[in-house]
């Protein structure tokens, strides 16, 4: 019973993990009504810009703040100035361009760090385990979920406390409104898309020094982020964290039970909850 | 006399969005062969009753019965062949086909167990290429029946659009705003169009122009809030208070008495 | 003269396949170009056609390459019933896969075949008894073809196997040319462009769109049975999303409007890809750059290159159907 309580423990700490990386995506497309097929690409970046800043000597804490600012920037970037033209298009081409851009930053990456993977050690603070009655687990996963939970306070407050938020909120119903009350509607699509990719480099950030650094982790980013937007439902914050921590406790259960089947439970588990509830948990009907 | 039968019966029809009644608990009759108008402001739930009674939309409760035959539990396309067709508010074509492609494709339609046909060209399949031919002639879209739905003028899409509904020959054609956006000529086509219909179908019409309204119809169902406010013949309709109360007066006095 | 309109473009496909070894040195090289534009027409028919932008090619590709596998390896089948198996079996999991992801439209939809991908490459990674798992299925012969014990045509040289391939690929293409010109090919087309109104006039949905999945499916599992046989591994990259990927570019480079585009992009991919391959190792870098313009600005593809370049010969191709001068969009 121990070590299932264990694995619980443990899912949870992954499911946040996986719930920072969803809640962007899910975010953005309440707002842009855009699935950003990108995202995971942004989550690879934040990994290897930690990474490199420990490569270039800086200490963890640096790195955990700059790898998800340099991806918000980066994205906001793009969507200044390229992303923006693409919005008028036909639903398939935004696919399709995120896609490419996907694609062009999984090869650059390749380019700058090689086609195999890296490791990273957490810093020495967050090194080793914590022991509490019976109980083994690693400080540095307790950290993360700590990291993932005021976070999750955080984007809770943004989107239900400030104007901001709201904005976001109202944006989701209706962009027109929005720009009707005289809002820089642009503004807030560079702002938010940012956002959105800061918290999946962050989250990548974050994930390094649990399973490494390589150049397909994009992909499997992606992956899991459906995932949990498909089982927690699209647009939506709850869900999102819901759907997170399902994944995490799912794999977490499975890695002891069957470890090769972990990431293929999540996909079954995914199917399961569309066969029940085909808008996801919490999601709206569309 | 005994009262003619209902071509098409509304029997305690609701839908809900959630907390929000948007058509609630209606009943309406409509007799083969007549012109029955659905009118109201915006927002009286209209469209969401035409949504209900097609299939476009799942039914909250009631019974819907077509000849007497209970359509409620069907989803929308198997509706069409029960005879039931319908034009949309905001004009749904499909674009990248020509005219002709798309009236041949509405025609095909009430038959479309021919169309998973993987082998047969559709030219060969004769019925509905010459109902298609035979709507372009009457709808007056010969000359634009190679373009592009896409290309068309907003009156001529209009036209397209409720002869797409009557392509299939239905029993009951609902026509949602047809003139919506119209110009004057525009109208007047459209208007001898409706009236043309008479002869061979049941017509279910949502208008806001009240001078085809009260010309062409011989029911009007005044709705408001999702309920019936009155019912009953263009003379009465006009005539009743609380109709006029409900439109600002103004919009019902218009058309030949 | 009606005819010859009709069948331009197998004919046209039918000229690439006698071209190829004119102008590829390699004849594995070659039957890799057919066998990959094969997967972009099971691809187009479902983006092009119906509208349906399907990230789980892979799945039905990998599959097929599985299904010949086990069939020559395990049952020692002969030629065409091992491929035959993998058409079955692609269709199968094609009306599987679809059945579920159609439930959901727009953009969700298109998740969830990239959802589904993944699951069927973890399910093929432990799987290991039947794909091998990381090793993928080895040492796959590659039988000739024949009947009643007489050798009708050898499969052993690469030149071969490309003769054979290249009449599979022209038939199969033909087949599909007489679909999609078929009532079923243009009621996908009205799927394609307006769902609502296409359910409106009567027709059911769900049933055409898996009708198209299922002969996706089929034909995708064909090219991974035939590419498994060509290089005696049946993979598990075949499965896995990269190659859903590849096979989405090629369509989407290729063009949508015309099963003809899915051929140029094909063998755009194939030989650009192996030229570029030799000069830089990051050539996929440009793949996204170029997939990135064309979803900015060469919305038609190759193909519609190609037509803008021989209209401005004065030639005026013919318009097919399925091109589309604004390609409308689902709503989500």
């Amino acid at each position: 019973m121990n070590i299932y309580l264990l694995q619980v423990a443990n899912g949870i700490g992954i499911g946040m993990l996986y719930f920072l990386l969803a809640v962007g995506l899910s975010i953005v497309f309440g707002l842009l009504r855009f699935v950003n097929f990108a995202h995971g690409a942004f989550f690879l970046l934040g990994a290897y810009l930690c990474f490199q800043c420990g490569e270039m000597g800086l200490n963890f804490w640096w790195s955990l703040l700059l790898a998800p600012l340099l991806v918000g920037l980066f994205a906001w970037l793009v969507e200044r100035f390229v992303l923006r033209h693409v919005y008028a298009l036909p639903h398939h081409f935004h696919i399709l361009f995120t896609v490419g851009l996907a694609l062009v930053l999984q090869e650059a990456v390749i380019a700058f760090w090689g086609p195999l993977g890296n490791n990273i050690s957490p810093p020495d603070l967050l090194q080793g385990v914590v022991m509490a009655g019976g109980f083994v687990y690693p400080i540095y996963r307790l950290f993360v979920i700590a990291v993932t939970a005021v976070m999750a306070l955080l984007l809770w407050w943004v989107l239900e406390g400030t104007r901001l938020g709201a904005i976001v909120r109202a944006g989701s119903e209706s962009t027109e409104m929005v720009s009707l009350l005289g809002l820089n509607i642009n503004r807030i699509f560079s702002l938010v898309f940012a956002l959105g990719a800061a918290t999946a480099g962050l989250a990548g950030a974050l994930a390094a020094p649990i399973r490494g650094v390589d150049p397909f982790m994009g992909v499997e980013a992606l992956g899991i982020a459906f995932v949990v937007v498909v089982i927690g439902g699209l647009g939506s914050f709850s869900g999102a964290l819901i759907g997170g921590i399902l994944v995490g406790i799912v794999q977490s259960v499975m890695s002891t039970v069957w470890s090769e089947g972990a990431h293929l439970m999540i996909y079954i588990a995914m199917a399961a909850v569309m066969l029940l509830r085909p808008n996801g948990l919490l999601g709206r009907a569309s | 006399m005994s009262k003619p039968t209902p071509i098409l019966s509304a029997r305690h029809v609701s839908k809900r969005y959630g907390k929000f009644t948007a058509v609630n608990d209606i009943s309406l009759d409509i007799l083969p062969g007549t012109v029955h108008s659905v009118i109201g402001p915006n927002g009286a739930g209209k469209t969401t009753l035409f949504h209900t009674l097609t299939g476009s939309t799942a039914i909250s409760a009631g019974s819907i019965l077509v000849e007497g035959e209970e359509v409620a539990h069907l989803p929308g396309y198997k509706r069409v062949r029960k005879g039931l067709a319908r034009s949309f508010q905001i004009t749904s074509l499909f674009p990248n086909l020509s005219v002709r492609e798309n009236l041949r494709l509405a025609a095909q339609g009430t038959r479309p167990l021919q169309a998973l046909n993987p082998w047969r060209r559709p030219e060969r399949l004769r019925a509905a290429c010459d109902s298609a031919e035979q709507l372009l002639v009457r709808l007056n879209l010969q000359a634009v029946a190679e373009r592009l739905a896409a290309e068309l003028s907003h009156g001529q899409q209009r036209r397209l659009e409720v002869g797409m509904a009557m392509a299939g020959q239905p029993k009951v054609i609902f026509l949602d705003e047809p003139t919506s956006g119209m110009g004057i000529d525009d109208i007047g086509d459209m208007k001898r169009l409706i009236h043309s219909l008479r002869d061979t179908t049941t017509v279910l019409l949502i208008e806001h122009n009240m001078d085809i309204v009260m010309d062409i119809s011989d029911q009007i169902t005044v709705m408001q809030q999702g309920q019936i406010l009155a019912q009953g013949k263009p003379a009465e309709i006009r005539s009743d208070e609380r109709v006029r109360r409900a439109y600002l007066g103004s919009m019902i006095t218009g058309g030949k008495a | 003269m009606k005819y010859f309109v009709h069948f331009r473009f197998t004919l046209l496909a039918a000229l690439v396949t006698l071209l190829l070894p004119l102008l590829v040195g390699s004849g594995s090289l070659a039957t890799e170009v057919l066998i990959f534009a094969l997967a972009a027409l099971g691809c187009n028919l479902l983006l092009g056609y119906t509208g349906l932008l399907s990230f789980g090619q892979g799945i039905f590709f990998g599959i097929g390459s599985y299904t010949t596998g086990l069939a020559l390896l395990r049952l020692q089948a002969p030629l065409l019933p091992s491929l035959l198996l993998a058409m079955l079996i692609g269709a199968a999991v094609a009306l599987l896969v679809g059945w579920f992801a159609i439930r959901q439209r727009g953009t969700y939809f298109v998740m969830l075949t990239l959802a589904f991908a993944q699951m069927f490459y973890f399910l093929a990674y432990t799987m290991k008894d039947l794909t091998g798992g990381d090793n993928g299925l080895l040492d796959v012969p590659r039988p000739n073809l024949s009947l009643f014990g007489h050798t009708m045509l050898a499969t052993t040289s690469p030149w071969q196997y490309y003769s054979f391939v290249a009449i599979v690929f022209v038939l199969v293409f033909w087949l599909l040319q007489r679909v999609v010109d078929s009532v079923l090919g243009r009621t996908l087309l009205a799927v394609r462009d307006n769902e609502t109104r296409a359910a409106a006039v009567g027709y059911d949905i769900t049933l055409l769109k898996l009708t198209a999945f299922v002969i996706s499916g089929a034909v995708t599992g064909l090219a991974g049975g035939l590419h498994a046989m060509m290089t005696g591994v049946a993979p598990l990259s075949n499965i896995e999303y990269h190659t859903s990927e590849a096979i989405l570019i090629m369509t989407v480079i290729g063009g949508t409007g015309n099963l003809f585009a899915s051929v140029l992009g094909a063998s755009f991919y194939v030989l650009i890809g192996n030229w570029l391959s030799t000069l830089w190792p990051r050539w996929l870098m440009l793949l996204g750059f170029l997939l990135i313009g064309v979803s900015l600005y060469l919305h038609k593809g190759l193909f519609g290159v190609a037509q803008a370049l021989l209209r401005k010969f004065g030639v005026r191709p013919a318009a097919d159907i399925a091109d589309t001068t604004s390609v409308k969009e689902q709503h989500p």
